[in-house]
């Protein structure tokens, strides 16, 4: 059996790749991509931990069916703010500040 | 089953005939006055009532609790408080009646009435009082009523600008009265219902509060009075008051209002009996203000000013009577009510009359553009002529026994104290009075037609000329009455008390003196003189004014700019004076309070432009510090810092 430090240090480094995406990107698409990988790297834990029962297992589904509604609004933000400024550069979104 | 137990009624039915008038008034009979004048007539049914109980021995004071322990109200009812209620109920419903006619043609003729009703509810409760926060409640009730009524007209400026003036100077009054009540207050507040009068009357109570503070209550309770009574210097709103309408002049004048000041006085007098000093200043202001309103009176042309002046005058007769008062004690008060019921008679004829002159001339109230009206409106000007004698003292009318009273009363004051200056003042006032009262009536009613108006006067309708019959009547034949009315209204305080505080405030009575005969008919002579003069300069013609009557004429300008107390109060006092202290003020406002709250406002503005540069609304520098905040909870939970 697989110990289960290795699961926790994949979803880790998997977290982080996801993490370092969001800060550093400029790309909208991108930056939905780096949030999927973060939803994921969580998944890998719930299920890492159930190993008693089934209920970490039946989280990660929830979360998985969760993180696709939210990649479709997602996707569907991108793509009027598209439409609106001809871009999805995250920096030129900051109409709202003072 | 008494009339007296009933005798909150006198003024919770004005109050009642206010509401009605002022909802419903406009869509009953002849557009209102129905409501009001049942209401008062019921008011001086029960008064009446009232008074044949007084008359048989019974008094009351009842009272119910408020809303703090000790704060009542309440109403009491003894004879000098019935007399008052008669008066004011019974005068009122003759200007009232008179009003119907009247105010026939106004266009606010509800309003008018619910006002007016009012202000005789007002009054009502302000004799019907029986501790002084509650007569001080309805005395501000008159006060507003007199503005509304005052400025009723209040599309001439002139007449919102007289109301104004008469609430503004009589609340120089209200709020000295005020310090009175609170200044007594603290003295008498260990006691179970502090501000009732029944411990006004009591020597055990007035014993306990120090003599200084005796004198500054009865002082500030008479700087009620001046405010309220327009005695000098407070006297300058009441002839500005004849801009509102006629029958509001009468009410004042007569019923309610200014008689609220004598009242007052009468009412709290053991408190003045118990003070040192504080009669004499009430005696020499009251005989000063006599004289002075009388030789304003000379000069004026407005036939309402005259009267107004007259009202002024007569108001010092009674001051000075209750001042003189201090020589013989409990009386005082008896002879001091009789000028001022027997002066509501025929000061209220006057002005009624004044008003159906008015309204047969299509309002024009300049003396000189009258003259002749006697033959065109004949009632009125009898009924004047009654009033204008009364008011004169001439012998036998009312006005003669009241005022032949005081001045003799006056006469012992001096003989028994030295200070015969009260006595001289209302002396030389009893003969500009015959003067300047006969001088409007001869200007007024006989020789030629001066104006268009003054030929085509007509006489007034029946409603307003029955008022005027029954007023003259009472102005003549009232004087009938004094023997009786001195007994009955001067018991009302016990004279052992009033005997016991005279020690108090340091007065001593005297044995009536006999009075000199020549000083006996000398009231007599100075009316008959005075209306003789007035008959030699105005019927006769016998001597030219003209030449009198001139800008040029040091005395003729001062009279005719009234002692300059106008520009006083309103240049110097409240321009000047007040001017600067509101620059004072105004810098203040904008350069220190404004000051501290612009500055604060400045500094937030500061603070805020350097800490919203943290907003940059890029994405990536808000996750940033999530990611950081996270990470650093990590370690604080997991125990690493």
């Amino acid at each position: 059996m697989i110990p289960l430090e290795w699961y926790l240090a994949l979803a880790a480094v998997l977290f982080s790749i996801g993490a370092y995406g969001i800060l550093v990107e400029r790309n909208g698409l991108k930056v939905l991509m780096c949030l999927e990988i973060l939803l994921n790297a969580a998944n890998i834990n719930l299920v890492a931990f159930s190993r008693e029962n089934l209920m970490g297992q039946e989280f990660a589904l929830f979360s998985i069916a969760i993180a696709a509604c939210e990649v479709a609004v997602g996707l569907a933000l991108l793509i009027m703010l598209f439409r609106y400024m001809d871009t999805i550069d995250l920096e030129t979104f900051n109409i709202l500040r003072w | 089953m008494a009339w007296i137990d009933y005798a909150y009624w006198i003024a919770l039915l004005p109050l009642i005939g206010f509401v009605l008038e002022l909802f419903i008034g406009k869509y009953t009979y002849k557009r209102g006055g129905l409501f009001a004048n049942l209401a008062i007539l019921g008011s001086t049914i029960i008064a009446l009532g009232t008074l044949m109980d007084v008359l048989g021995g019974a008094r009351i004071d009842v009272s119910v609790p408020w809303f703090y322990d000790g704060i009542v109200v309440g109403y009491l009812i003894d004879p000098l408080a019935i007399v008052m209620l008669c008066m004011v109920s019974f005068v009122s419903l003759m200007i009232h009646l008179y009003a119907l006619g009247y105010m026939e043609e106004d266009p606010d003729k509800s309003l008018y009435f619910a006002e007016t009703s009012l202000f005789t509810c007002g009054m009502l409760g302000l004799v019907l009082s029986n501790n002084l926060l509650q007569l001080f409640i309805f005395w501000e009730l008159v006060g507003l009523c007199s503005y509304l009524l005052i400025g009723f007209w209040w599309y001439k400026p002139e007449a919102a600008a007289a109301g104004k003036k008469a609430f503004l100077t009589t609340r120089v009054g209200d709020v000295l009265f005020l310090a009175g009540i609170i200044l007594l207050y603290f003295n008498v507040s260990h006691l179970p219902e502090p501000l009732s009068f029944r411990y006004i009357f009591s020597f055990e109570v007035l014993e306990t509060i120090p003599p200084a503070h005796l004198t500054a209550i009865a002082l500030l309770f008479l700087g009620g009075a001046v405010g309220k009574s327009s005695q000098f210097p407070l006297h300058v709103w009441i002839p500005d008051a004849m801009e509102g309408p006629t029958t509001v002049s009468a009410l004042i004048h007569a019923a309610t209002m200014v008689t609220a000041g004598i009242y007052l006085v009468a009412r709290t007098y053991p408190i003045f009996m118990a003070s040192p000093n504080a009669l004499v200043v009430v005696a020499v202001l009251g005989g000063f203000t006599a004289l002075f309103a009388a030789t304003l009176g000379l000069v004026v042309n407005d036939i309402k000013r005259v009267l107004a002046y007259s009202t002024i005058s007569q108001l010092g007769y009674m001051l000075c009577m209750l001042g003189v008062g201090s020589i013989i004690g409990a009386f005082a008060v008896g002879y001091s009510l009789f000028h001022l019921i027997s002066h509501a008679f025929f000061k209220a004829l006057l002005f009624l009359c004044a008003g159906a002159v008015l309204h047969g001339l299509a309002n024009a109230r300049d003396l000189r553009e009258m003259g002749g009206l006697l033959k065109k409106m004949p009632v009125t000007g009898i009924a004047m002529l009654i009033g204008a004698l009364s008011l004169s003292g001439f012998p036998l009318t009312a006005g003669f026994f009241s005022k032949d009273r005081i001045i003799e009363t006056a006469y012992e004051y001096g003989a028994a104290t030295g200070n015969f200056l009260p006595w001289i003042f209302i002396l030389v006032a009893a003969l500009l009075t015959a003067i300047y009262t006969f001088r409007l009536w001869f200007m007024a009613f006989t020789g030629e037609p001066r104006s268009y108006l003054a030929e085509h006067a007509h006489e007034a309708s029946k409603i307003m000329t029955t008022p005027l019959i029954v007023l003259a009547t009472f102005a003549l034949f009232f004087g009938l009455a004094q023997s009786r009315f001195y007994e009955f209204v001067g018991a009302n305080f016990d004279s052992h008390l009033i005997e016991e505080l005279a020690h108090l405030g340091g007065y001593h009575f005297h044995e009536a003196h006999a009075v000199p005969f020549i000083v006996m008919i000398l009231p007599a002579i100075c009316a008959i003189g005075g209306i003789g003069i007035a008959y030699g300069i105005w019927y006769n013609s016998r001597v030219d004014l003209s030449k009198y009557i001139s800008k040029d004429n040091p005395i003729y300008k001062v009279l005719w700019n009234k002692y300059y107390l106008d520009y006083i109060f309103k240049d110097l006092i409240a321009e000047r004076l007040f001017g600067f202290v509101a620059l004072l003020a105004e810098a203040f406002d904008k350069y220190i309070i404004d000051g501290v709250v612009n500055a604060i406002s400045w500094i937030v503005i500061k603070i805020g432009s350097v800490l919203r540069k943290v907003q940059t609304g890029v994405v990536e520098t808000y996750a940033t510090a999530v990611v950081i905040g996270v990470v650093l909870l990590i370690m604080l939970i997991g125990g690493v810092l």
